[in-house]
């Protein structure tokens, strides 16, 4: 397997969940034999964790409360319905 | 989840405008989240955010209910902040980076009066740290990666929320986390 163009490619498909079993199989066997692959693959692991640690946001106090204050004036229909 | 909101669209299409709060309740963490990821301020996220629910409720006639609400919501908060991150200026100042991670540093903030955990300490400059490099990423690979790790939102979805071939976003989810890589090797 080329390491630079097929074996990463398989593997950002296996974290995008798009990878089917026949190449996870045969991204699996490369591993196993390449460590610099195990090496990228693991910095790639590593590097999605990192990203979804840092998910936790929360919106500012009051948030809700801003947006509905701001919202425009609702339609007054009964002018047309007259 | 998504039947109690598709519910609260079909009130507020009626005219009832408080409705609309659950929705922007639900929802208003991930928007922000999005606009603090792409823009790196905390007072222009906040700012873009309310924008994008407004924008919602003014243009709501315009959504489609067959369609998945978050997926077009979304896809309002990111074109907002693309459009906003054209409009600056390139010499933008350090310090507004640092102003970008205010949001975490509230969280230390609220903590507590006595000292933080070394640990924590430790992770809050680690999140600061990452978000810079999220921010550091060209607009069109950081809204990939925003939204690939948002809701751990699939390539379609993307492709969805960014109007672009999923085949596009592919690439860049794939560009913008060899980036990263690079980046965050050594942390």
């Amino acid at each position: 397997m080329n390491c630079n163009k097929e074996a990463i490619a398989l593997m950002h498909q296996y974290l995008d969940g798009e990878l089917y079993k026949d190449d996870e199989r045969r991204l699996r066997d490369h591993l196993q034999t390449c460590p610099s692959c195990q090496e990228h693959f693991h910095e790639l692991k590593r590097t999605t964790t990192l990203i979804k640690n840092t998910t936790s946001v929360s919106a500012p106090p009051r948030f809700t409360a801003n947006v509905m204050a701001n919202l425009p004036k609702e339609k007054k229909r009964k002018n047309y319905l007259r | 989840m998504e039947t109690m909101i598709k519910q609260k669209i079909k009130e507020v299409k009626k005219g009832d405008q408080s409705a609309f709060e659950d929705i922007v309740s639900f929802y208003q963490n991930k928007v922000y989240h999005i606009c603090l990821r792409m823009v790196g301020n905390s007072y222009e996220a906040e700012d873009l955010a309310q924008e994008a629910f407004i924008r919602a409720y003014t243009n709501l006639h315009t959504f489609d209910e067959k369609r998945k609400f978050s997926t077009w919501l979304y896809r309002i908060a990111t074109n907002l902040s693309i459009d906003r991150i054209r409009k600056k200026k390139p010499d933008y100042h350090l310090d507004a980076e640092v102003r970008g991670t205010e949001g975490l540093d509230m969280y230390s903030q609220l903590a507590a009066d006595q000292a933080l955990p070394e640990e924590e300490v430790e992770s809050l400059e680690l999140q600061t740290y990452i978000h810079k490099e999220i921010l550091a990423l060209p607009p069109k690979y950081r809204s990939v990666i925003v939204l690939r790790y948002l809701d751990e939102l699939a390539l379609q979805e993307i492709a969805e929320v960014l109007d672009i071939p999923v085949g596009t976003v592919k690439t860049r989810v794939h560009r913008g986390r060899e980036a990263l890589r690079k980046r965050l090797r050594h942390v």
